[in-house]
């Protein structure tokens, strides 16, 4: 890994992101319940909110077609395999036991949530298992091969 | 076949150790960053592979980040403090100490795994995938969703 000059943006964007996920309510325990449960349809509407602000942007983007340095803009779509709805339906299962998904495990920890710690042992401990396993399960869930991976996200 | 055209298109470093001049956004961080950190002390192929070690670069700065804007959230809204508080669990299910790191250590288990399986998380199949409509990050959403109302209303509505 290369030092790269645009650490101080990167550092920037994820505060912005990690305070806004921490004031929407997206990574507290209760409003994830409280989402599934469908007693309050705030991070339903965050979400939304973020998707139809994004998808224009997303779009110009695209069609600018370079970044702000000038470099080539390729986006790498994702690939479709079955561990989409398998890997799918597992996190969903961790995201109601933990009341976090990945990044606002970190914004927990930030927040001084002890045990989000464990959370993150726990993903980190999941995530060793999966890419250990993944010879494995590569064939029946048609991954794509190793070098490529399920997608980055 | 989407695998080998993704594969035609991962970054290649050129002889001379230097990526083209292009940027190659595989966007999402949070949980592809799990898997950074475990780049770090795990040396296998996987671990190893040229489409996670390229986005280390912009992704650890990402995460560290994510946990200063908890910490400006936590310390401009009344103050920072380490809390073991969690909310409606305390009030119900009620364990603590070695009960609740447990438990938190279970529910992270599906979620590194869960989140690598499904190739994105809430960030990348989430907010940018939709976002970029791609049709496999619509399919993963609905299945996380599927997981979480299903559990959710097991333990709250059915359990306890």
């Amino acid at each position: 890994m290369r030092p790269n000059p645009m650490i101080l943006f990167y550092v920037v964007t994820g505060t912005v992101f990690g305070y806004a996920l921490s004031r929407s309510g997206a990574a507290d325990y209760d409003f994830i319940q409280a989402m599934f449960l469908f007693e309050n349809i705030q991070l339903y509407g965050i979400i939304g909110t973020a998707v139809v602000v994004t998808t224009p942007l997303i779009w110009l983007l695209k069609r600018h077609g370079c970044t702000i340095t000038g470099e080539t803009l390729v986006i790498v779509n994702k690939p479709q395999h079955r561990g989409n709805v398998a890997g799918g339906l597992l996190f969903g299962v961790g995201w109601s036991i933990a009341g976090m998904c990945p990044g606002p495990i970190l914004v927990n920890i930030g927040e001084g949530k002890v045990y989000a710690l464990a959370a993150l042992a726990g993903a980190l401990v999941g995530a060793a298992a999966f890419g250990t396993l993944y010879p494995k399960i590569a064939r029946p869930f048609r991954l794509p091969p190793l070098e490529v991976g399920t997608g980055d996200g | 076949m989407p695998g080998r055209q993704l594969l035609e298109h991962a970054p290649q470093r050129t002889t001379h150790g230097e990526r083209p001049r292009a940027a190659w956004l595989s966007p999402g961080a949070p949980s592809s960053g799990v898997e950074d950190i475990c780049s770090l002390v795990i040396d296998t192929r996987y671990f190893r592979r040229e489409s996670l070690l390229s986005g280390g670069s912009w992704r650890f700065p990402l995460l560290a980040g994510l946990v200063i804007g908890g910490v400006l959230s936590a310390a401009l809204g009344g103050g920072w403090e380490p809390t073991w508080d969690l909310g409606r669990f305390d009030q119900t299910i009620g364990w603590s100490g070695a009960g609740k790191i447990v438990w938190m250590f279970v529910g992270g288990l599906f979620i590194g795994f869960g989140t690598r399986f499904g190739g994105g998380c809430t960030s990348g199949h989430g907010i940018f995938g939709l976002s970029n409509l791609e049709l496999p990050s619509l399919v993963t959403n609905v299945s996380f969703m599927v997981g979480g109302i299903v559990f959710t209303n097991i333990l709250y509505r059915v359990i306890l």
